[in-house]
């Protein structure tokens, strides 16, 4: 089956003569000291009992566990990197510079026009090569910038004025967000920029005719993945570094919560990091909350807000600010922090690379724009043909054909699936009518009553019924006995409502 | 390197379950094994003919109707068998060699190809054969037999309808284990059960409507009992006699029939408990469980309209 990633935390307690060891369901192992076992126990219990009372839908996947420890991977630095001007529905940026150009890391090769697009900045030193163009996953072409190495890793140099962290406005600290080129990918991939910019904006309700005004009270970071077979956001839990505390503090100034909440997986930890962080805090205003990361999709972003703090975002188009949380990554919150600190744009990222075909998997830190093949090579390549090529994680990512695609900023993990993991769809069969789908799905839908509106192109029907609200994260589709591409449907059906 | 030549790209997710309709219907299969085990050691070898000649009836109908009708074939997938082996366990011991063939025919063209086959038939497919069988042999399908003899008994439940206070007459641990006249595979509750914790155990149906339909039953039983214990029989009595059992945790939450909502699946199974209660005590027939749940089956439908809680709805702050 497939293999998701285990992470020892390196500083985890060291471990005494006498120790017990924690076989958790998955095969997992944790290391407690004699007294913690208890208090572990009766803690894990509990904080499940209340994960589960707040979130019962979702699956557990069968996986198995690998252990993974130590630094990520870094590849040689690629000898060509694709950038593309365009990222998710924001306008495409302006090139600034042309063919031959000789540029650096660092260096902006592109502005934005707007804070819903990008700007573009090399992530190699090189001279600029021929436009180009790619198809990304849902087949649309991509117009791009490459770059074609000179050799070398010579870096621009940030404007660094030294200015303390407290002395910036939020407008600031949006622009300089903006600059550093972040995104956030909870709800879709936007940049960071462009989603905290409403927050200081009370968002107003009218709820039976009262008006509501919803501020943000809670900044909510989540230290796990999207996917259990993801593992960025765990690794960064724990390694984190001083700019978490100063990603933090921009937020809080920006959003104007009072109060932050990480949100971890029980399986694994403790992150004394982040503990250090809670203990730090003397107005007590930091808490963390562990909720059972392999119940997928606990870790996406309306399912995780429901699970942490119970609250239920409006659905269809809710965003977590409706009901006051400002939902970020733990990798988000440290980038913004790097951001701050080094002012320098963010070059790189770390990527879950994963799957059955590939003979090591791990970590990756990976240049953006660096081609696909370029990674699977860095970790020893194929041990047997891939079926499947997977950008983003396996329940929700996307499959690609093209090996020459490059990595860009929203790809969290690649995968290189085999043919005993993968199943396809094939013959689907008709709905049983067997209820698993309406048992798992966290979003409260009927998924087979609306396949059946799909397949037979009753697409207004389907969309009274809820279509939109659904988030697409596929739990319906693999439960189903009768195989039925629920997903593919409803994506199907949606596309038929909009473009109508 | 490996080829790359021939990747496959379709939509997300890309790992799937392992649960499957063949799989649905193996445990199925597996969960009745226990009563049908029980049924011929109880009524013999006899029983085994009733449920062979049933099952082999039910694939060869399917086989023979979808390829006349050019459909794709089905009966791999075991739920012909499936219909088979619960129209066998329930029908009464000493029914004539040709009633299972009929019934089996009967629940395949009736009940199931005739509206679409797996997934599309409103009525339980056993069931519509029981009941066809029912109405047109009566006598046939009223003569039980006590286990391990020829001799022609009532079952507890007949008796009640003879007389209300002989219940006293029956054991309940006879009931438990079997030791009554009554259908082939719902005479020994304890069989029964066990095929029914592996079920639950694997999945295939959930505590929802198997439980609500014993609250149901229960409920009713409870009160009738304590308003007057000399003519109503107490609460055992009436979970362990007839098909109760049998068709709370197998033909109820079959899902095809049965509603998929949390709170319809409840209601679906607390009504259809009430539903047989009320035919035995005041129906024409001793045993109501079977006519209940497809009366149920036809309302499957609305029950599909309590929908759960609509996501995000705002609350006010």
């Amino acid at each position: 089956m497939f293999h998701p990633i285990h992470f020892s935390i390196p500083n985890a307690p060291k471990i005494p003569s006498f120790l017990f060891k924690i076989y958790l369901t998955n095969g997992i192992s944790v290391m407690y000291e004699g007294a913690d076992f208890l208090a572990h126990v009766v803690n894990t219990l509990t904080e499940e009992r209340k994960t589960m009372a707040l979130f019962r839908k979702g699956i557990t996947l069968k996986t198995k566990t690998m252990a993974f420890t130590g630094d990520p991977i870094v590849p040689p630095l690629p000898s060509r990197v694709m950038l593309p001007l365009k990222h998710a529905i924001g306008e495409p940026a302006h090139p600034v510079v042309k063919k031959g150009d000789t540029v650096t890391v660092g260096q902006v090769i592109a502005t934005a026009p707007s804070r819903t697009s990008l700007p573009l900045h090399a992530t190699i030193a090189g001279t600029i090569g021929e436009d180009s163009e790619y198809l990304d996953c849902t087949g649309t072409p991509i117009p791009s910038l490459t770059i074609d190495s000179d050799g070398g890793d010579t870096w621009d140099t940030p404007d660094n004025e030294e200015k303390a962290l407290s002395s910036h406005t939020p407008a600031e600290i949006i622009e300089r967000i903006h600059a550093a080129g972040l995104i956030t990918t909870h709800l879709a991939s936007v940049p960071l920029a462009g989603d905290l910019m409403p927050m200081d904006q009370p968002k107003t309700h009218l709820i039976d005719g009262h008006q509501i005004t919803q501020k943000i009270d809670t900044l909510l970071i989540t230290a796990f993945d999207k996917e259990p077979s993801l593992g960025v956001n765990r690794y960064y839990a724990g390694n984190t570094t001083e700019d978490l505390a100063d990603g933090i503090t921009a937020l809080k100034m920006i959003t104007g919560a009072p109060a932050v909440r990480f949100v971890v997986d029980t399986h694994y930890g403790p992150y004394p990091q982040l503990k250090e962080l809670v203990a730090a805090d003397e107005e007590e205003t930091t808490t963390i909350t562990s909720v059972n990361g392999r119940r997928f999709p606990i870790g996406m972003a309306i399912p995780v807000i429901k699970a942490a703090l119970g609250r239920e975002v409006p659905l269809p188009f809710g965003h977590p600010r409706d009901v006051g949380v400002a939902l970020y990554d733990i990798s988000t919150v440290i980038a913004v922090g790097t951001a701050l600190r080094t002012h320098l744009p963010q070059v790189e990222s770390l990527i879950t690379v994963g799957g059955g075909a590939l003979s090591q998997t791990g970590i990756v830190k990976v240049r953006i724009g660096t081609p696909i093949r370029e990674v699977f090579e860095a970790l020893g390549g194929f041990h047997t043909d891939p079926a499947k090529i997977i950008l983003g994680g396996p329940m929700t990512g996307m499959a690609h054909y093209d090996l020459d695609v490059p990595v860009t900023k929203d790809t969290e993990g690649l995968f290189a699936l085999t043919h005993d993991e993968i199943q396809l769809a094939g013959d689907y069969r008709q709905c049983i009518n067997c209820g698993l789908c309406v048992k798992v799905c966290p979003v409260n839908l009927l998924p087979g009553v609306l396949s059946l509106y799909c397949v037979n192109d009753k697409f207004d029907m389907a969309e009274a019924e809820g279509l939109f609200n659904c988030i697409e994260c596929g739990c319906c589709d693999y439960v189903c006995p009768s195989r039925r591409p629920l997903v593919h449907l409803f994506r199907h059906a949606k596309r038929q409502v909009m473009e109508a | 390197m490996h080829n790359t030549n021939n990747l496959i790209v379709s939509m997300s997710p890309h790992l799937r379950g392992t649960l499957s309709i063949e799989g649905m219907m193996r445990t199925f299969l597996i969960g009745l094994i226990p009563p049908a085990v029980m049924a011929i050691y109880l009524f013999g070898l006899k029983s085994l003919l009733i449920m062979v000649l049933s099952m082999a009836t039910a694939v060869i109908v399917e086989t023979v109707i979808e390829r006349l009708t050019k459909r794709t074939p089905t009966y791999t997938d075991g739920h012909a068998l499936l219909i088979g082996l619960i129209l066998a366990l329930i029908l009464p011991p000493s029914v004539a060699w040709w009633m299972p063939v009929v019934g089996a025919g009967i629940a395949i063209i009736l009940g199931k190809l005739m509206f679409g086959g797996l997934g599309t038939y409103p009525f339980n497919p056993p069931l519509v054969a029981w009941v066809v069988l029912k109405l047109s042999w009566p006598e046939r399908m009223s003569v039980f037999i006590a286990p391990h003899t020829t001799d022609q008994v009532l079952t507890p439940l007949m008796a009640l309808k003879e007389d209300p206070s002989l219940f006293y007459s029956y054991e309940i641990g006879d009931l438990f284990l079997g030791n009554t006249a009554g259908p082939l595979g719902a005479v020994c509750a304890v069989a029964v059960l066990i095929g029914a914790a592996f079920l639950l155990y694997r999945g295939v149906i959930r505590w929802h409507i198997p439980i609500a339909f014993c609250a149901g039953v229960a409920l009713f039983a409870a009160i009738l009992h304590s308003i007057n214990p000399d003519i109503y029989p107490p609460v055992v009595f009436h979970l362990l006699s007839g098909g109760v059992l049998l068709g709370a945790f197998f033909i109820a939450p079959e899902p095809v029939t049965s509603p998929v909502t949390v709170k319809g699946m409840l209601l679906f199974g607390f009504l259809a408990g009430i539903l047989t209660m009320i035919i035995r005590m005041w129906g024409a027939y001793p045993d109501g469980t079977f006519y209940a749940i497809l009366i149920m089956n036809a309302a499957t439908p609305l029950f599909n309209y309590l929908k759960p809680k609509e996501y995000g709805s705002v609350k006010r702050a």
